[in-house]
């Protein structure tokens, strides 16, 4: 029975032991690894990384997918960058745009990512086009508009810079100084993911996500709006990569609209990882902030010990496959 | 059965973290011989470019016995960059140099920087000035692009004045096409523009017979340069290109029209000195390109990093190099033709 339980606990917190022992791993082969410093550096730099995986498990417990992620968050970047510029910048992108308060911007962004995620709603649950095609045609359509906005007079493709100290402040600001500082964009991440943990588990829109991704014809059949439940659901997430976005470009300080290129993958292995059921209907956000995690240990801790990027690249792709091997052996186990 | 294949799995995963450790580790740091040496961060903007390669390659060379360096690749991401300087800053490295991605994203690298009193000096992507003005332990090392026109332009000057011949219709005027890069691109303008100027400058008329973009790109030079033969023939006089991709496209169209043959030639220029420009140039199908100059920047970069490190002096005698406005060291491009082109491969 002792053995039977261990065996249990090791198969249902497999990401927490894979992260802890990548932790430990590192420490011992780096000491200097475990500090404040180090902790903080990971919380930041995963904070944009888990609000564009929260959006994309949307849509994976759905059962669909999102490629269009990442040239979302380029797009909200750009966006939120361009209309947030010091007055005095010899470059600015409307010239003649008064002094903005903080949040108008940043609601235009979010918004332009809900009506983005919108259409892909619309063209997933109305015109049934398999998600992996849609997305894949308005990822390529976004970039398109993003490019084409980026291009327009008097800013002609290049880089948007000279943004307002208020909003980088957002993005490298925080609470207090020193040692135990609490960077802003750390707690609109934890606030993202209490708000997405309460979506989850605790609304009708939740229940009817996991409904619609376990088994769809059972879930319309049980009268669940599959149509109505999965725009909101594309919106939603759409919403939380143009916030993405806008932290991005308050992070980074400018934007170009190459911003965001590729995250979308990077969103779907940490879900992956984190215990997200590619097939639908499987998934927590615990297990989504512990696969985005994965990678930022990944990313941070690889470097900070000085393994070369190809090795980390190699490491990477062995422990997106290893996690979802050990995954299908859980639900087969189970059968 | 299950418990041995979790077990297993962790163990896989951290034998190939500290596989990596291991094989990775050993090549990035150079020197390593005592604590006297400085750690420098560096932040390439991605690692498969070609000229930053070298210029990486020459930061390691020169590295050692003044610095530590840790090279990262920034995977031509501006946050990924954001990242790893972070990374550094937190490791306490004594100075950073950074290639940017974005060269408007380098004011809030400089914040960051000031923050943890780290000097910083940019790489080969010359930051805004306003932004270079936040602090003066932040330096630029690169190359002035305009430069490489002008060099460029001297070749065919200099051939000109060298060949009476060159003046095929003996009108006095130099007829020249130009086949551009990506069409708004700096380096594309300023090449296009200071080229010429170059050449008017030492007194010589010019007439464009044709420009037209290549796109940097060998295939589309060739053909641009078949279409302005087949256009214009023997009304051309000498070509310029703006790098030597599209250069040696043209010089194929021009085989291909019987040039190269006989006392048949054209004076061809190009930009960048690649492995197949100084073949080229070698065979005498070539006449010039312009190098810019990674082994100098490299040096340069480290160079002054190791200095700020150590809080020692910066002028031209600790740093080997000139420094302009306090804050700015120009590596100068550089000529080569067939006299000089064996020295460069």
């Amino acid at each position: 029975m002792q053995t039977k339980k261990i065996q249990h606990f090791v198969t249902q917190n497999a990401i927490y032991i894979v992260l802890a022992v990548l932790v430990i791993g590192i420490a011992v082969y780096d000491p200097s690894f475990i500090g404040v410093n180090t902790l903080r550096d990971i919380l930041i730099q995963s904070s944009t990384r888990v609000i564009i995986a929260l959006g994309v498990a949307f849509i994976l417990i759905t059962g669909g997918t999102d490629l269009s992620a990442g040239r979302m968050v380029g797009l909200t970047a750009v966006i939120s960058a361009s209309l947030l510029q010091v007055e005095n910048y010899p470059r600015r992108f409307f010239p003649d745009l008064p002094h903005l308060p903080l949040l108008v911007p940043i609601a235009i962004a979010i918004v332009v990512g809900l009506i983005f995620g919108l259409i892909n709603g619309l063209i997933v649950a109305k015109f049934k086009v398999p998600p992996f095609i849609a997305t894949l045609g308005t990822m390529v359509a976004i970039y398109g508009i993003n490019s084409l906005y980026f291009d327009t007079e008097p800013n002609q493709s290049q880089p948007i810079g000279g943004l307002r100290d208020d909003f980088t402040t957002l993005g490298s600001g925080s609470i207090g100084s020193g040692e135990f500082s609490l960077p802003y964009i750390v707690l609109i991440a934890v606030a993202v993911c209490y708000i997405v943990w309460v979506m989850f588990n605790k609304t009708r829109l939740g229940k009817n996500m996991y409904a619609i991704g376990g088994n769809e014809q059972a879930a319309k059949v049980s009268g669940i709006n599959v149509t109505k439940n999965l725009i909101y659901i594309y919106s939603i997430a759409g919403a939380l990569y143009g916030l993405a976005g806008v932290l991005e470009a308050a992070r980074t300080g400018g934007a170009t609209n190459n911003y965001g290129n590729m995250y979308e993958l990077d969103a779907i292995a940490a879900c992956v990882v984190g215990g997200v059921s590619t097939t639908g209907g499987i998934g927590t956000v615990p297990g989504v902030m512990a696969g985005v995690l994965i990678f930022t240990v990944i990313n941070y801790g690889l470097t900070f010990v000085g393994v070369g990027p190809y090795w980390q690249q190699i490491i990477k792709g062995a422990i997106i496959v290893a996690a979802v091997a050990f995954d299908m052996r859980k639900y087969a186990s189970r059968k | 059965m299950k418990k041995i294949g979790s077990a297993l799995l962790a163990a896989a995963l951290l034998g190939g973290v500290l596989a990596g450790c291991s094989a990775g580790g050993g090549g990035k740091e150079s020197g390593g011989n005592g604590a006297a040496e400085p750690k420098v961060g560096v932040a390439i903007y991605k690692f498969d470019d070609t000229f930053m390669t070298g210029v990486r390659n020459s930061i390691e060379k020169n590295a050692s016995g003044i610095a530590k360096v840790d090279i990262v690749d920034s995977q031509n991401s501006q946050p990924t960059q954001n990242d790893k300087i972070d990374l550094f800053l937190t490791k306490k490295t004594n100075a950073l140099i950074v290639n940017p991605v974005d060269r408007t994203a380098a004011g809030v690298i400089i914040d960051k920087a000031k923050a943890k009193e780290t000097p910083v000096v940019f790489l080969n992507r010359e930051p805004l000035p306003e932004d270079m003005k936040k602090w003066d332990k932040v330096y630029y090392v690169g190359a002035k692009a305009e430069e490489s026109g002008t060099l460029s332009g001297q070749i065919v000057v200099d051939y000109w004045k060298a060949n009476p011949k060159a003046d095929k219709n003996g009108d006095g005027v130099l007829q020249y096409v130009m086949l551009k890069g990506e069409p708004g691109h700096q380096d594309a303008e300023l090449r296009t523009q200071y080229s010429i100027q170059a050449v008017e400058d030492a007194g010589i008329k010019v007439e464009k017979v044709a420009e037209d973009t290549a796109m940097w790109d060998r295939v589309k030079g060739q053909e641009k340069m078949a279409a302005f033969l087949a256009a214009n023939g023997d009304k051309i006089e000498a070509v310029f290109a703006n790098n030597d991709d599209m250069a040696l496209g043209a010089i194929e169209a021009l085989k291909a029209a019987g040039y190269f043959t006989g006392d048949k030639y054209m004076p061809v220029v190009g930009v960048d000195a690649t492995a197949p420009a100084l073949q080229a140039l070698e065979q005498g199908t070539m006449l010039g390109t312009v190098l810019n100059d990674a082994e100098n920047q490299g040096k340069a970069a480290v160079t002054l990093a190791s200095l700020l490190a150590k809080g020692g002096e910066v002028n031209k005698d600790s740093v080997g190099f000139e420094i302009t406005d306090n804050q700015y060291v120009w590596i100068p491009y550089q000529k080569v033709t067939k006299e000089n082109a064996a020295q460069f491969k």
